[in-house]
């Protein structure tokens, strides 16, 4: 069954976006993870443009992130005071993202940059928990415990200045990471269609020292004001938010999410942690072997925008 | 049983048409099945039927000489064709050629081959064939946006690339022998019109041709527009970008809550 999208101006199959929708979506709720990060490159395999894959992801975001801080915020495992330093910086940096998205467009080279940061993170973080979680399997098999990477030791963000108490999750530490990373996080969210939380989570993690009952629920509050900041500003600058596109993304998203978290309480964390890892590795790849391999036609053609 | 229906209709069309035609200068009569075609959520493309006649003037006129071309144009905009080339080992959108008018759409149509039609000049000069068409004076642009010279040879690369992808698009349709005469006055022929078509004004011509000469050509307008809920949000993106934008977010975010609320129940 075929719809044909009124901003992506093409046809696509109504099961198949469908079923990427359940299948992002319970991997989603199995590890915790926007699924975007998935989402935005299978759209653009699809051969829907950039622009309205990332613009229409960060819808399907703002969704899954509503849901995933909903039940963070009974669990009253948010952070809001930390939520809110970072949305601070995260919303310059989505208005940051947003700005050279456009720039990127008009000299032709929006497709490499995304191409090249999906490349990059997905090799990275996919490696990252393959060993990650394959030392896990190993330590498991062996019986011994992991030594925890938490250290109470001081490190050099202690001595930035602008100190703020952050009761809820224990610290008394600078504004200028959590508004850093903020930043950093929200021009990669306006760029790739990702909610963030992949970086986040680890950078509130290792480099703030948050306790890792705040971490995902205060980043997932933030996630949702981000995306959904971005996700107006794509519709308002680039007229790139489908939204019948999104509504089925957001429909299989949130039925997969649901299955998902109910198979992640059934088998073992580590095995699909590298089922996972395996998953991103691979569609990192993939991506970087277009980079590198000859295009079958060396000329590509687009439509001038009518505002630039 | 529609392309049955299709085809009695044309030929009753085209027989009345023909019997009220004038047999004065104008020797050309055409219609097509549809003025309109609606883009909704359901659209895969479609085919739009031209059909006509030929009035005879004379009876030494004979039917051999005569050729009938098609030509349907999309509205024109400005594109821009980049070229790759390799650097560090990725392959990186390099030159690129801005050319102002080009048309979305183009398809052309023949009773025989473009070649034994008419001499190269003069297809040219009515931009009959695909690659005839004038796509304007194109501006080159390096990587680095600065405006840049190119040469001929370079420019004629831009534009077969040009055809070339709006061909693989199913853009541009070059079909000689896709006009079928029916009998000696009666002429059909189908024109595709695919699911990612751009939207406007289109114009259909029909040429005919006698030795190699145009002696008639009529013009008749189709309109392409999305329809229904396709044509609403489309027009609410792009009149009302700001409110589309919030509501779609509301949207997702009440999407969201339900998911919560729904997960919660359980």
């Amino acid at each position: 069954m075929q719809i044909y999208l009124p901003i992506a101006e093409l046809p696509v199959n109504v099961i198949m976006i469908l079923a990427m929708g359940l299948v992002v979506g319970f991997l989603s709720g199995m590890f915790g993870v926007g699924g975007g990060f998935l989402m935005t490159p299978l759209l653009i395999f699809l051969g829907i443009p950039p622009a309205v894959a990332v613009g229409t992801q960060s819808t399907q975001v703002v969704a899954s992130s509503v849901t995933g801080a909903l039940a963070h915020w009974r669990n009253a495992s948010i952070d809001f005071k930390m939520g809110g330093i970072m949305l601070v910086g995260g919303v310059f940096g989505s208005i940051t993202g947003i700005y050279i998205f456009r720039l990127l467009t008009q000299i032709g080279q929006v497709d490499l940059m995304i191409s090249v940061i999906y490349v990059i993170f997905l090799t990275i973080i996919g490696a990252m928990m393959l060993t990650e979680s394959l030392r896990a399997i190993m330590a498991a098999r062996s019986g011994k415990a992991l030594p925890s990477n938490r250290g109470g030791q001081h490190s050099w963000i202690h001595g930035l200045p602008f100190k703020m108490r952050f009761r809820r999750s224990k610290l008394y530490t600078s504004v200028i990471p959590p508004i850093a990373i903020g930043y950093f996080v929200g021009m990669l969210s306006a760029i790739m269609g990702v909610g963030g939380g992949f970086i986040m989570v680890p950078a509130m993690i290792y480099l703030l020292r948050m306790p890792t009952s705040v971490v995902i629920g205060t980043s997932l509050f933030q996630i949702v004001f981000v995306s959904a900041l971005t996700a107006v500003m794509h519709s308002v600058e680039n007229q790139a938010v489908d939204a019948m596109l999104a509504l089925l993304l957001v429909v299989g998203g949130v039925i997969g999410a649901q299955y998902g978290v109910r198979a992640a309480t059934k088998l073992q964390g580590e095995q699909l942690r590298a089922m996972l890892a395996i998953i991103v590795l691979v569609m990192g790849l993939r991506l970087g072997w277009d980079l590198v391999t000859p295009p079958t036609d060396l000329y590509s053609i687009t439509d001038v925008a009518p505002h630039s | 049983m529609m392309g049955l229906t299709r085809i009695g209709l044309a030929a009753t069309l085209a027989l009345i048409v023909s019997s009220l035609a004038p047999a004065s200068a104008a020797q050309l009569v055409t219609d097509l099945s549809e003025h309109q075609v609606r883009i909704r959520s359901n659209f895969t493309g479609t085919q739009i039927l031209l059909f006509g006649a030929v009035e005879v003037n004379n009876a030494d006129e004979r039917a051999l000489d005569r050729d009938v071309v098609v030509v349907v144009t999309g509205p024109s905009r400005p594109v821009t064709v980049r070229r790759k080339e390799r650097i560090a080992g990725i392959w990186i959108n390099h030159d690129a050629l801005t050319f102002p008018k080009v048309p979305g759409y183009y398809a052309v149509t023949s009773s025989r081959p473009l070649e034994v039609t008419a001499d190269n000049a003069l297809l040219q000069e009515k931009q009959i064939g695909v690659d005839n068409v004038n796509f304007g004076k194109p501006v080159a642009q390096s990587v680095d946006g600065s405006i840049e010279t190119m040469s001929p040879g370079e420019e004629r690369n831009f534009v077969k690339a040009l055809i070339r992808n709006k061909k693989r698009d199913n853009l541009y349709i070059n079909d000689p022998g896709g006009i079928t005469f029916l009998g000696q006055t009666l002429f059909r022929a189908n024109v595709d019109i695919p699911a990612n078509v751009p939207v406007g004004l289109y114009t259909a011509t029909v040429f005919l041709f006698h030795d190699g000469k145009v002696v008639d050509s009529i013009s008749s307008p189709l309109y392409i527009d999305k329809s229904g809920l396709e044509r609403f949000l489309y027009r609410f993106a792009h009149n009302d970008a700001l409110l589309y934008g919030l509501i779609a977010v509301i949207g997702a975010a009440f999407a969201g809550w339900l998911g919560s609320a729904v997960m919660r129940q359980r």
